[in-house]
């Protein structure tokens, strides 16, 4: 059996051989041999559109749809909470950061943000304009679940 | 003493026997321009950055933290030094703020932020002082180069904007209110907020929530 | 449902794709909430997190064959439920549209050809070729023509398959792992000191200490979860202390209270100073030291691990000697005597009164005091001597292996301790600190393996930096690469890592996911399954053993690396490799097959299907008919079970988030060394150093010795290469995830602003940086999170198209072999 499988894929592969032959196959390296240097791509300019994007899972951490540079976040100073805080967001109208950010190890909310989650950019990051060299066929939930229900309607 | 002082008094009153009035008065001009222009010229010296970052107390702290933010280095190449945002611009102001420096030379003297803990441990001070000075002149130094009235705001951000035009447009807040830190380090503003904050309005919003009497009071 | 498959999905999200362009309404679940179970109920399972060694675990949730979603497992005692933005993203590292779904050989009209383009060809045609180049290689130059890369991101089995297959199979210990560049440092550190490797203390040390101290770790960026619990601990505990050294500023520094940048090498300095300033004030725990300590004097001069006939060996007095000699407690005091405040101070360029409170934070016997390192010590042409020294600290004052105080060595990667370090991928080493130069531990290896006496060789292979000269001289002609990217992460690629894989004698085969740098530079490529595509077991820096199912199928064609190992042992026959004496002296094992005598032994073949958890697919136990990873791993536990390096039983590991060994009698050891926590510790004692004989650690003396390459007028710059917290080492996954190349895009050179001033040069233009051995062009940064003192330059080297280790040095540790990554000069100039 497997060797059918195996040999069917040398068709296919063969099928397909045409179109693909390259020395050059570093996807993240595009157009330049290894011994040589390309020009590196001019800094990419941060986002600061404001607009919220969609995220890919509710567990995945909100991108910051803004620009941080110069921001403080030290045992200092926290400037994110100048607006996120709870008690900033009448003013500010960001959102207030998530019930979960005021949980301690031992899952107990606490007073005010915990600690552990003091630095925000350990899980949220600015975006900049680069656009990325490899597409990603990553398929949201969403996505799934309408093809189950179109496909169990046809059953 | 006093015969001295009376004697003075007595030759600065009579007139002048040798010299033409003509003469005196051109000469105290003169002296005046000389003096006068020596003031000034020793009042420009000392608003200049070179002059303020001359001392490594400030060329180590707060003049290398300036040199990451947008007040130093930017797209059109208009920046901010020392003096600009730190020293008053109208004179009586900037005299004010000269005297008040001198204290500051007592300071160096004495090497009272000497090491970079002791300016550590100083900076909540220094820095509340300067936004105390802000917040009184309605943020005069930042208005001088960014009038409010010259913004458009169709240039900003969303966030920017709304929020000029709720706060700043309205003169609810001025600039430092909320453009603390931007462009020197913020001390531990775990100490700053308490100080700053108007703990009754606090108070009087826990009461509101709360719907009694026994809430938390102010001691 | 059942019968949909994950092609299916895809199919589907192309018609709504394509239905959406056409303006068709496509009944969107976005715009109702879907309520019915069956279609919201989604099936999670945990998994350990694939980047950093911290071993975060994760909740992975499935639908349909998809990962659609990731998120830090509450569960969890390492992370409890927090994850970095790289773990958070895990979701979508296996969806690069450029996935690896076939081998590919360059070939020139239709056959193999060095010179000639990739073409995709059949997993027969591949292994084919390579099994035709390895029997002709065996033939012509011996098993020590043969060579193979792994890396601490192998799972367990994995690294213990590739190890059988390369040390009993081929009969060659040219296999390191990838973790050479990463942690042989503080293991040949731990061996010294302790005669075991891996940390004595675990995380929860974090909970406990009552200050901490980087030894130029930027723990921050590099491992963030671990970062959340020194941030949890100093935040909400006032009295607790954070110091952080380093050679430049970043973010680690904004949680420090005693901030120290050093300048490079002189932290061997700092800490002999530490040791100094114990003695001097009377901080010595004498009734700790007079029972568990030894002292000893280790040899001096002793090069810098670069080619024999560098200047720089010829004239080390004792090139890569490890050789040392007792001496006394009042000799070593003499010894650390001349490392005074004032010296410390002038050579590493860190404040006296700096030095002096961390130097107190050691000496103060009421404050338990963590010390936390990776890189900046290990990658360190005197990587193993620093780690000597930091337990030195910790030995003299007797602040170790209890709550708190804790000397804790943090590993990069997920597995390098699990797969690397315990299963000893590495050219010295075999399974549970055995090594291939004791003819005893050969023969325990051989016994447990059921092979005959002799197949494993005794002679110590070529270390990582090693094959790559090996190449390059054309020594090592058929080479195999599994999950690692080393022509981006290896050091002096222009000299050593390209010429050798392209070298016209050599054939290179590259393992991966993707198509990387590594993978351009090789001659046949393979396409790899990865992660939760297999089933898995990683081990983190706290010794803990974490397993996986397989939990979605890999991409059609795509295979994991134990199924590339087995598979191509069933290619060989003991009479083609093994020599005629040992098949003379065991007539039994003639004619048959390697994967005869590896993998169908009686030990890895003795677990049938049916033992298998129910829900998960298993594609490599499915191929070879019997439950190969438990087989692997009950063999491979043998070495270690009552020899101090006990793991748990299989199945157990499936449903904990993982055991910290020795896991005895079904309990795990949190501190080592313990009478009050460690079985092993002997007769009652407090403590007991049981990896040497007479149960005392070893404080060594060891001077200040200058790094292989400084600045000077032609190339007056430190380089110095490391990560970024958004990617995970050479950027292969996290960078094909759009948010994280989002995030940070392209590597840059940060620098001093004076320096850039000094140069003519502003933020944003290109250089050229140049070393003597090879160049790159970055662009200038003088903001954001790295801020160099003026001097150094950071440049990281997660961006393929700015490969930073054209530019760096071969010099190893002559210890560890481990490379310094630290410390090179470079030249920066306008392009």
């Amino acid at each position: 059996m497997k060797r059918i499988v195996l040999s069917l894929f040398a068709a296919v592969s063969l099928l397909s051989a045409a179109a693909f032959a390259a020395d050059n196959i570093a996807t993240l390296r595009p157009h330049t041999p290894l011994a040589e240097n390309g020009t590196p791509a001019p800094m990419a300019k941060p986002v600061n559109s404001d607009l919220r994007q969609v995220r890919n899972y509710p567990e995945q951490p909100p991108l910051i749809p803004h620009t941080i540079e110069g921001y403080q976040i030290d045992k200092n100073s926290n400037k994110c909470l100048t607006c996120h805080s709870r008690t900033a967001v009448e003013v500010s109208q960001a959102p207030m950061v998530s019930i979960t950010h005021f949980m301690n190890r031992e899952n107990q909310f606490l007073a005010s943000v915990t600690p552990r989650r003091y630095f925000c950019n350990q899980c949220h990051v600015p975006q900049t304009d680069a656009k990325p060299l490899v597409e990603n066929g990553f398929i949201d939930v969403d996505a799934v679940i309408d093809y189950v229900k179109s496909k169990e309607g046809t059953k | 003493m006093l015969s001295f002082l009376k004697r003075l008094w007595n030759t600065i009153r009579r007139p002048s026997v040798h010299y033409s009035l003509g003469a005196l008065t051109l000469g105290g001009f003169l002296m005046g321009i000389i003096f006068w222009g020596g003031f000034n010229t020793a009042l420009e010296l000392t608003n200049t950055e070179k002059f303020c970052t001359g001392c490594h107390e400030m060329r180590d702290n707060v003049f290398a933290e300036l040199k990451s933010t947008i007040h130093y280095s930017n797209r059109s190449g208009v920046r901010a030094s020392c003096p600009d945002c730190h020293v008053p611009h109208e004179w009586t102001d900037k005299i004010a703020r000269k005297m008040q420096a001198s204290k500051e030379v007592w300071g160096k003297i004495f090497g009272t932020i000497n090491t970079r803990e002791k300016f550590l441990e100083k900076r909540l001070e220094l820095a509340q002082h300067e936004w105390a000075r802000l917040k009184a002149n309605n943020s005069l130094e930042c208005r001088n180069c960014h009038s409010a009235d010259s913004m458009d705001i169709t240039r900003q951000s969303g966030r920017a904007a709304e929020q000029h035009q709720r706060f700043l447009f309205t003169g609810e807040k001025t600039c430092i209110d909320c453009h603390k830190g931007i462009a020197h380090h913020l001390p531990d503003m775990s100490q700053a907020v308490w100080m700053e904050n108007d703990t009754k309005s606090v108070l009087e919003r826990a009461t509101a929530f709360l719907g009694r009497q026994d809430a938390p009071k102010a001691n | 449902m059942s019968g949909i498959t994950r092609r299916d999905v895809i199919k589907a999200q192309a018609i709504a794709a394509a239905a959406a362009a056409a303006g068709i309404a496509v009944p969107a679940s976005a715009q109702n909430l879907i309520t019915d179970a069956n279609l919201t109920d989604l099936k999670w399972s945990k998994a350990p997190c694939r980047f950093c060694g911290t071993g975060c675990s994760i909740m992975v949730a499935t639908k349909a064959g998809r990962v659609v979603a990731t998120h830090g497992d509450a569960e969890a005692e390492v992370n409890r439920g927090l994850n970095c933005v790289k773990g958070y993203f895990l979701s979508k590292i296996m969806y690069g549209k450029d996935r690896l779904t076939t081998p590919l050989l360059r070939k020139k009209n239709g056959k193999f050809d060095k010179n000639g383009d990739f073409e995709p060809v059949s997993w027969d045609e591949a292994f084919d070729i390579m099994a035709e180049k390895w029997k002709a290689t065996l033939k012509a130059k011996g098993p020590k023509a043969v060579g193979m890369f792994g890396s601490g991101q192998w799972t367990v089995w994995e690294g213990y398959a590739a190890s059988k297959l390369m040390k009993a199979g081929f009969r060659s210990n040219n296999i390191d792992p990838n973790a050479r560049h990463c942690m042989a440092s503080a293991v040949v550190g731990f061996i010294r000191t302790f005669g075991i490797d891996e940390p004595m203390g675990c995380y929860d040390d974090f909970e406990h200490a009552d200050a901490f101290v980087l030894w130029g770790s930027n723990m921050a960026e590099m491992h963030p979860i671990l970062w959340t619990r020194i941030a949890d601990r100093r935040l909400s505990h006032p009295h607790v202390k954070v110091a952080v050294l380093s050679t430049y500023t970043h973010r680690s520094f904004d949680l420090a209270d005693i901030p120290g940048v050093f300048t490079p090498q002189t932290d061997l300095i700092i800490a002999n100073y530490i040791a100094n300033h114990i003695i001097s004030t009377g901080a010595v725990n004498q009734d700790f030291v007079s029972q568990h300590v030894n002292f000893r004097k280790g040899a001096q001069d002793i090069g810098y691990g670069l080619r024999p006939d560098n200047p720089l060996e010829m004239a080390a007095a004792n090139a890569g000697s490890g050789d040392s000699e007792p001496m006394t407690l009042e000799e070593f005091a003499e010894f650390v005597k001349p490392f005074t405040l004032e010296f410390a101070a002038e050579k590493s360029g860190v404040p006296k009164e700096t030095l002096k409170q961390i130097a107190e934070l050691y000496a103060d016997p009421k404050v338990k005091v963590m010390s936390l390192w990776t890189m900046g010590v290990n990658q360190h042409t005197r990587g193993v001597w620093m780690n000597n020294l930091l337990y030195n600290i910790h030995l003299l004052t007797g602040k170790i292996a209890e709550p708190g105080n804790s000397p804790f060595s943090l590993t990069g990667q997920p597995s390098a301790c699990g797969t690397a370090r315990e299963v000893g991928t590495f050219a010295h080493r075999l399974p549970a600190d055995l090594v291939v130069t004791n003819p005893a531990h050969r023969e325990t290896a051989e016994t447990i393996w059921k092979l005959p006496t002799g197949t494993v060789p005794d002679w110590v292979g070529a270390h990582a930096v090693l094959q790559n000269r090996k190449l390059r001289d054309g020594e090592i002609n058929v080479y195999w690469v599994q999950v690692n990217n080393n022509m981006q992460a290896a050091p002096n690629m222009m000299e050593e890592g390209l010429p050798g894989y392209r070298n016209p004698d050599n054939f290179i085969v590259v393992s991966d996911a993707y198509p990387t740098v590594t993978a351009e530079a090789a001659d046949l490529v393979l396409p790899t399954a990865m992660w939760v595509e297999k089933e898995g077991a990683y081990g983190n820096a706290e010794r803990r053993t974490q397993f996986w199912h397989q939990l979605v199928e890999a991409p059609e064609g795509a295979k994991s690396d134990l199924w590339q190992l087995v598979e191509f042992s069933k290619r060989f026959t003991t009479d083609e490799v093994w020599p005629a004496e040992i098949l003379d002296a065991n007539p039994d094992y003639k004619g048959k097959t390697l994967y005869q005598v590896l993998y169908e032994n009686g030990n890895v073949n003795a677990f049938p299907n049916e033992q298998r958890a129910e829900g998960y697919g298993n594609h490599e136990a499915e191929d070879f008919g019997f439950y190969i990873q438990k087989g692997l791993f009950e063999e491979y536990a043998t070495f270690g079970r009552g020899h101090g390096h006990d793991l748990g039983a299989f199945d157990t590991y499936h449903e904990v988030r993982g055991l910290r060994w020795p896991v005895v009698d079904g309990k795990e050891t949190k501190w080592r060394y313990n009478g009050k926590f460690d079985p092993y510790v002997r007769n009652g004692a407090p403590f007991d150093f049981y990896g040497k004989p007479d149960g005392k650690a070893v404080v060594f003396a060891l001077p200040y010795e200058p790094p292989a390459e400084s600045p000077d007028d032609e190339f007056p710059f430190w380089l110095s290469t490391g990560r970024v917290l958004e990617h995970w080492h050479s950027g292969s996954m996290t960078q094909r995830v759009p948010e994280l190349y989002k995030a940070v895009p392209d590597a840059v050179c940060f620098m001093h602003p004076d320096d850039a001033e000094a140069l003519g040069l502003r933020r944003g233009v290109e250089v050229r940086i140049k070393s003597r051995r090879g160049e790159i062009i970055s662009r200038v940064e003088t903001r954001g999170r790295n801020r160099p003192p003026k001097g150094l330059v950071f440049v990281p080297w997660f961006d393929a198209r700015q490969l930073i280790n054209k530019v760096t040095l071969d010099a190893t540790d002559p210890l560890s072999k481990q490379t310094d990554f630290k410390k090179c000069a470079v030249r920066i100039e306008a392009v």
